[in-house]
């Protein structure tokens, strides 16, 4: 696995290139730093400086190689490149509360950015005007939207909420796009339109995403658990009640598997049983080289009795290779259906890539499905 | 004694069956607390492992509740008792049991 500590401080956010030869990260303030691979080296190459409050979200469109950010200042950025100066366009979010959350829809012609406000501003380029106009998704959200991903269709949107629950609208754009067709969600899809919402969990929602054919939608919340939703069951719900410390993210790594991280700081391999309808936890992803047990000399177990009334050794330190909680992973290469890489980065400034191959070799029990 | 652990097993799964525990009345909430207190004090030390591998992953996260519950209200020798139930339930619940315990809405 390779890890590269970019930062002191919490990478609030990142999103790669197409050729994943750049990544854009904001370093906990309200600006979003361009570093480029160069050879084993990570040398930044852009500041981009014109929020004027913690940049919360960043997307960057594989196609069209436009970036979005979004931040506390409730303003988002479409970013252009022009020769080698990245020039922002400010998007009127209409939002009177911090911006929490951007992403791109599959065709790059609109974005999804998730705010305090308690709805969704839904972007798209308007042609005559010249500029971005947005519309809200509102009803029945009931808290701060902390996370967004689109269905393939470049219709769909599922939402996960400080409210307990995961949410999936439709965000239908008759200016941009035509008519879609039905999916296992639905054949109805007006804007705004309500697709489905679980039913409460007892935990904000930090994560939410589709599988790569959009048919399933999975997500966690802070009361420690993972739920999937299937499309192909009726919308039926699995969850699983973890044996974690709340994670803050998730992906699909193949249509069955998942991979979610978080205050464990380490990821972690989840499977979906279709037939069964079930959850199941597949192993920790970080499974740190066995260090030398050294032995403790008389001295330090009876100092570890007194301090701590135990002379264990064990948990002394963090042996995972995230120093601190992991808060976003990316999918690198492969797609969602997949994955060969994935990213991570945490509050400890680091980013990692973990190779699947390697970790199916390396961690003999671990089965993707 | 094998007939006595078997009652006490019962009775843990009953307790923690029990509509009570989540009733919406706080006298039966009482009510349920103090009998599940009662339960657990009934095992002896060396049973309560195999009696918490007998539960289920939501009995796990109810017992937790439970015995944070009990904390909050410590009699004589509660909580004694119940840090040993603790620490075997948190080795099969993992730290996301308590986590529940924190963020539950419908509380014990």
């Amino acid at each position: 696995m390779a890890y590269h500590s970019f930062l002191l401080e919490p990478i609030s956010c990142h999103a790669w290139n197409k050729d994943r030869s750049q990544i854009a990260l904001c370093p906990n303030n309200h600006e979003v730093h361009i570093y480029r691979k160069d050879g084993a080296k990570w040398s930044k190459v852009h500041e981009l400086k014109e929020h004027n409050g913690q940049v919360t979200g960043i997307d960057w469109a594989p196609e069209s190689n436009r970036l979005v950010t979004c931040g506390t200042d409730r303003n988002a950025y479409v970013w252009t490149l022009k020769g080698n100066v990245w020039k922002p366009t400010l998007v009127i979010l209409r939002i009177n509360r911090a911006a929490r959350c951007v992403k791109w829809s599959p065709k790059e012609n609109k974005f999804a950015v998730g705010s305090g406000s308690r709805l969704i501003s839904i972007c798209y380029f308007e042609q005559e005007n010249d500029w971005w106009v947005c519309k809200h998704i509102k009803k029945p959200i009931r808290s701060t939207v902390l996370s967004l991903d689109w269905h393939p269709n470049n219709v769909l949107l599922a939402a996960g909420s400080c409210d307990f629950k995961c949410r999936i609208f439709s965000a239908y754009i008759k200016e941009v796009e035509e008519r879609p067709s039905p999916t296992p969600w639905g054949s109805k899809m007006p804007f705004g339109e309500l697709m489905f919402e679980s039913s409460s969990s007892c935990g904000w929602v930090h994560s939410i995403c589709f599988s790569a054919s959009g048919s399933r939608v999975a997500w966690v919340s802070h009361d420690s658990t993972l739920c999937l939703a299937d499309a192909g069951k009726k919308m039926a719900v699995a969850s699983l009640c973890t044996e974690t410390l709340p994670l803050l993210a998730v992906t699909f790594i193949t249509e069955n598997s998942l991979v979610a991280a978080g205050h464990d700081c380490c990821p972690m391999l989840f499977t979906y049983e279709e037939s069964q309808g079930a959850l199941t936890f597949g192993g920790k992803l970080d499974v740190p080289k066995q260090s030398s047990q050294r032995g403790l000399t008389a001295r330090e177990r009876f100092q570890n009795l007194d301090k701590k009334a135990s002379s264990d050794t064990a948990n002394a330190s963090l042996d995972t290779l995230h120093k601190n909680s992991i808060s976003q992973i990316s999918v690198l290469t492969g797609g969602k259906d997949k994955c060969s890489q994935f990213c991570t980065t945490g509050m400890d400034g680091g980013m990692s890539i973990w190779d699947v191959k390697s970790l199916e070799s390396a961690l003999k029990d671990l089965k993707i499905k | 004694t094998r007939r006595r652990t078997g009652e006490a097993l019962r009775a843990l799964h009953t307790a923690l069956r029990s509509p009570g525990s989540t009733g919406r009345s706080q006298a039966s909430k009482e009510q349920a607390q103090g009998t599940m207190l009662k339960v657990l004090t009934s095992f002896k030390s060396s049973e309560i492992e195999q009696a918490v591998n007998s539960l289920d992953r939501n009995g796990v996260d109810l017992l937790m509740k439970y015995i944070y519950k009990g904390f909050e209200k410590p009699t004589e020798n509660s909580s004694a008792i119940l840090l040993q139930w603790h620490e075997k339930a948190l080795a099969v619940g993992g730290l996301g049991s308590i986590v529940r315990v924190l963020t539950a809405r419908k509380t014990v």
